[in-house]
């Protein structure tokens, strides 16, 4: 059985894709870890046109549901080798091996850690890598959010209701979250922001009870604390398009043109995966309905 | 066979591997009791000195406990395949 066009994901880019590729008449399989990604988590999206305030899990429950009524194919594996044969991309799982004609990669990325002493050691125990998981275990708590981004941004807000006292560090002058985003965090009066930081280390005998900055806040480099949240970007998956010579960025992003193709015939990427510039899910959406319209013009044409 | 242990989630209600975990147990047809350990600090609290750490879903099989959503765990612990 050979498959029109393999998505490899399955957050927004991917779905969209499938969507998008069985409106074509695509002989499409899905294949992802697990449906959702990045994206499905309970945080606020108020970005998504038509949808209003509406969070990550309810936008990646609407298109999959838009997505299954066109019946796409979709396996929950996780994909371990892609090779081309001829013509043919073989996508090997760690169940089976599945063939198409053209590939979409819409593997999207993994959190970014700290990077730092202590990090690994009090992951769990105070070091946490998802605020509306684990922030309503530090009611009346001191927290600190590491990051300067949309989702920092996001988490520091979300924190507030459960925490005392929320700080964000950030390296940069300034945090880069959108404009609206950044006004609500400025105006929290739980939120204290210090900027050209760093955190070198993580103290705690088992949990968290303190970090280690790069420059004295308020005459100490040790600040006492009882969470951090890590918000410091992320790692786009992109090592298997890379393995079959699809061309990265500097930042290991998969490069792609306006219509979501790379430089390798047949291959195709969407989402946070690539070199967008931007990453959403408004976005992602795009690029992967994009990304079909490639692989169906591609493979009409084999 | 299965053994017929009480099952307890700890959770809350914004925790998405929360909600895989509960789907897992729904899907395999266990019954579970579920605490919301952002409401009940009595739970919470018990919790994190059982796991010795922060993190939910934490599910409770007997006197086991799982961190996070540990899929090969879980099924190691409930005799799923």
């Amino acid at each position: 059985m050979e498959y029109d066009v393999i998505i490899i994901g399955g957050g927004v880019a991917g779905l969209s894709a499938a969507l998008q590729a069985k409106r074509f008449n695509l002989n499409t399989l899905v294949i992802a870890k697990e449906i959702g990604g990045l994206l499905n988590i309970p945080n606020p999206v108020e970005n998504y046109p038509g949808l209003g305030a509406t969070t990550g899990m309810e936008i990646i429950k609407k298109i999959r549901q838009h997505a299954e009524k066109f019946k796409p194919e979709i396996k929950e594996e996780t994909v371990i080798d892609c090779k081309k044969n001829g013509n043919v991309f073989a996508v090997k799982t760690e169940n089976s091996e599945y063939h198409g004609k053209s590939i979409v990669f819409a593997t999207g990325s993994d959190r970014r850690k700290l990077d730092v002493l202590g990090e690994k050691e009090h992951a769990g125990k105070g070091v946490s890598y998802c605020a509306s998981c684990d922030g309503a275990l530090f009611r009346n708590k001191t927290v600190a959010v590491a990051g300067g981004n949309d989702s920092a941004a996001k988490e520091a807000l979300l924190l507030t209701q459960y925490a005392k006292k929320v700080y964000i560090i950030y390296r940069g002058e300034k945090i880069r979250a959108e404009p609206m985003l950044a006004g609500q965090v400025e105006k929290n009066p739980k939120i204290e922001i210090i900027t050209n930081t760093n955190i070198r280390q993580i103290n705690g005998k088992i949990f968290v009870d303190s970090i280690i900055l790069d420059r004295a806040y308020k005459g100490s480099t040790e600040m006492k604390i009882d969470g951090l949240f890590v918000e410091v970007g992320h790692i786009p998956s992109s090592v298997l398009a890379a393995e079959l010579g699809v061309k990265l960025n500097e930042a290991k992003e998969i490069m792609v043109d306006r219509e979501s193709k790379t430089n390798v015939q047949g291959i195709f990427a969407a989402g946070d995966v690539t070199d967008s510039g931007w990453k959403q899910a408004i976005i992602a959406a795009s690029q992967g309905s994009f990304a079909a319209f490639s692989a169906y013009k591609f493979v009409k044409t084999k | 066979m299965i053994k017929k242990q009480e099952i307890i989630v700890y959770s809350t209600p914004t925790c998405p591997f929360c909600v895989r975990a509960k789907d897992f147990l729904k899907k395999n047809k266990f019954q579970f009791k579920e605490i919301n350990v952002a409401e009940d600090h009595e739970a919470a609290q018990f919790m994190i000195e059982k796991t010795q750490q922060m993190g939910v879903p934490v599910i409770q099989i007997g006197n086991e406990f799982v961190t996070g959503f540990d899929e090969i765990k879980l099924k190691i612990l409930l005799g799923l395949k």
